[in-house]
């Protein structure tokens, strides 16, 4: 015999009406109307349809800020790393003076609540336009993520090893270059990969405010209403984004490899 | 005499020294392409110092008179909330679609899998831009932005915890006689349901900066304000709103922690 007790549902029926209600309100504050969308469906199937067929001949035109947007991406993630591993031995517990510590994680959390787009709006008020407010915020955007999983890992640290090091007479610099250093290693590498990831993407949405590259010839194209030209330069990033995913997929894969055989 | 193997590099040393070299080489060469100077940033940093003096002290002020910032706090809010919950509804139906244990058709789950990842390559920027020509600018085609998002990301997540969870349970299930439906629900189901809502928390978090990134293209919310603060230079409202968003988010990021850190 089967006892069916409505009792039982309660939580999850009072969970689904706070969830509703809490969707009604907030799509009433964010003006959502439904029917819009079904509007707006045709809307973008018709702009859909007029992406095709890709300009063939703009390809040559876009290979240029391909790389450009690849080189900031790289050069984001190179310069941020070191800056990440700074902030990173600087607000690890087990090395740094606690007033230290507490200096640099609050500056890494800062940075972490700070969107990087507008970053790269003060920077460009700043610098003006160009590829070098684009590096510098995609380096700024690296201390966040890395120097936080960075000091967490240096956290993590056996204390032994620090204590043997200092046993034998090392100084602080000499704990960090021959201590922290090779043991951090594997996971900075792993990380950067992936912060390589992110910032390739990233600077695809910044080169469209203004450092330059891919993501500027896409946001002129559709703003210029060319969207033949558009189209091409979106299968470019759609490349360049899936192309450096494999290769950091590929390449961390190795990294597993090796970590696991030492 | 000596040994030469003390006196020669060793092996372990030419290894470090090439990779050294040849990252720097490499380095240096990107920089004079993009014709990037690094130490540009301190030689001129006396722009950035000029931007500083216009920006302090902030005009908190603008944060009490201007009637709309309530709303576009709550915009912003609303914008987070509507995309995890409508890009995580869909991201939990496509994982149980594109997962192995809950999908014994092989074409389904291939099909699913490759469009989350077709989802997931798409930039953001592309996204808002074409509901921006879909919906008209507004918090609306920000939402329906970070739904695709959630579900692009997310989906993917999801599909590797369910695929991550154990067979053993599983398959005692089914030798009791039950069919699929029963053994998601008691097996796997138990098994995924802390991480999915501490990740539904974590992607509440993201979504929340990601809303107010959106706000530069068109998609409403306390990022268009600062966006439109910067546009006419008033750059002491702006660094009034820079503050409010440090400190929504830093909020938005502790009780989701602390929400995360009791569930799990």
């Amino acid at each position: 015999m089967k006892q069916f007790s409505i009792k039982r549902y309660y939580p999850i029926i009072v969970g689904l009406i706070v969830f509703a209600a809490l969707s009604w309100g907030a799509a009433i504050s964010c003006q959502i109307e439904w029917t819009g969308l079904f509007e707006g469906i045709g809307k973008g199937m018709f702009f859909l349809k007029n992406l095709f067929p890709p300009d063939w001949e703009a390809f040559p035109e876009m290979l240029q800020p391909a790389l450009d947007s690849l080189i900031l991406a790289f050069l984001g993630t190179f310069f941020g790393t070191l800056m990440a591993v700074v902030f990173a031995v600087l607000g690890a517990a087990n090395i740094a003076h606690p007033i230290v510590r507490t200096i640099s994680r609050f500056l890494i959390g800062l940075e972490r609540s700070l969107p990087e787009l507008f970053i790269l709006l003060f920077l460009i008020a700043a610098f003006g336009l160009g590829s070098m407010p684009g590096i510098i915020c995609l380096s700024l955007g690296c201390i966040g993520m890395l120097g936080k999983l960075l000091a967490d890992a240096i956290e993590e640290i056996d204390s032994v090893l620090i204590q043997s090091l200092t046993a034998v007479g090392a100084n602080k610099l000499q704990i960090i270059v021959f201590g922290i250093f090779p043991e951090i290693l594997p996971k900075l590498l792993a990380y950067s990969l992936f912060r390589l990831e992110i910032n390739i993407r990233l600077s695809v949405i910044l080169g469209a405010v203004g450092a330059g590259g891919i993501g500027y010839e896409l946001d002129y194209a559709f703003s210029m209403l060319q969207y033949h030209r558009a189209f091409s330069a979106l299968l470019v990033v759609l490349v360049l984004i899936f192309g450096i995913e494999k290769l950091s997929a590929y390449l961390r894969n190795m990294l597993n490899i090796k970590a696991n055989l030492k | 005499m000596k040994n030469p193997a003390t006196i020669l590099p060793s092996a372990q040393y030419k290894r470090k020294a090439t990779i050294f070299s040849v990252l720097s080489i490499i380095v240096i060469g990107c920089c004079w392409f993009v014709e990037f100077n690094p130490f540009g940033f301190f030689s001129e940093f006396h722009f950035v110092q000029d931007l500083l003096s216009e920006m302090f002290p902030p005009n908190f002020e603008i944060i009490w008179d201007d009637n709309s910032m309530a709303m576009s706090i709550l915009q912003t809010l609303s914008m987070a909330f509507l995309g995890t919950f409508y890009g995580g509804f869909v991201a939990i139906i496509l994982s149980f679609l594109s997962a192995t244990p809950t999908m014994p058709i092989v074409w389904i789950r291939n099909l699913t899998k490759f469009m989350l990842s077709l989802i997931r390559v798409i930039p953001s920027l592309v996204i808002i831009l074409i509901f921006v020509i879909a919906v008209g600018p507004g918090a609306f085609a920000g939402v329906l932005t970070l739904v695709i998002t959630t579900i692009g990301t997310f989906g993917k997540l999801f599909t590797e915890t369910i695929d991550n969870t154990e067979n053993p349970a599983g398959e005692a299930i089914f030798s009791v006689g039950s069919n699929r439906v029963q053994m998601i629900k008691y097996s796997i189901v138990p098994q995924i349901l802390p991480s999915f809502i501490s990740n539904l928390l974590y992607a509440f978090d993201i979504n929340m900066r990601a809303a107010i990134g959106l706000g530069i293209f068109g998609g409403g919310g306390i990022g268009y304000k600062l966006h439109m603060a910067m546009r006419v230079l008033h750059y002491k409202d702006a660094t009034a709103l820079i503050a409010l968003i440090i400190v929504l988010v830093t909020i938005v990021e502790k009780i989701s922690n602390t929400l995360r850190k009791r569930i799990i």
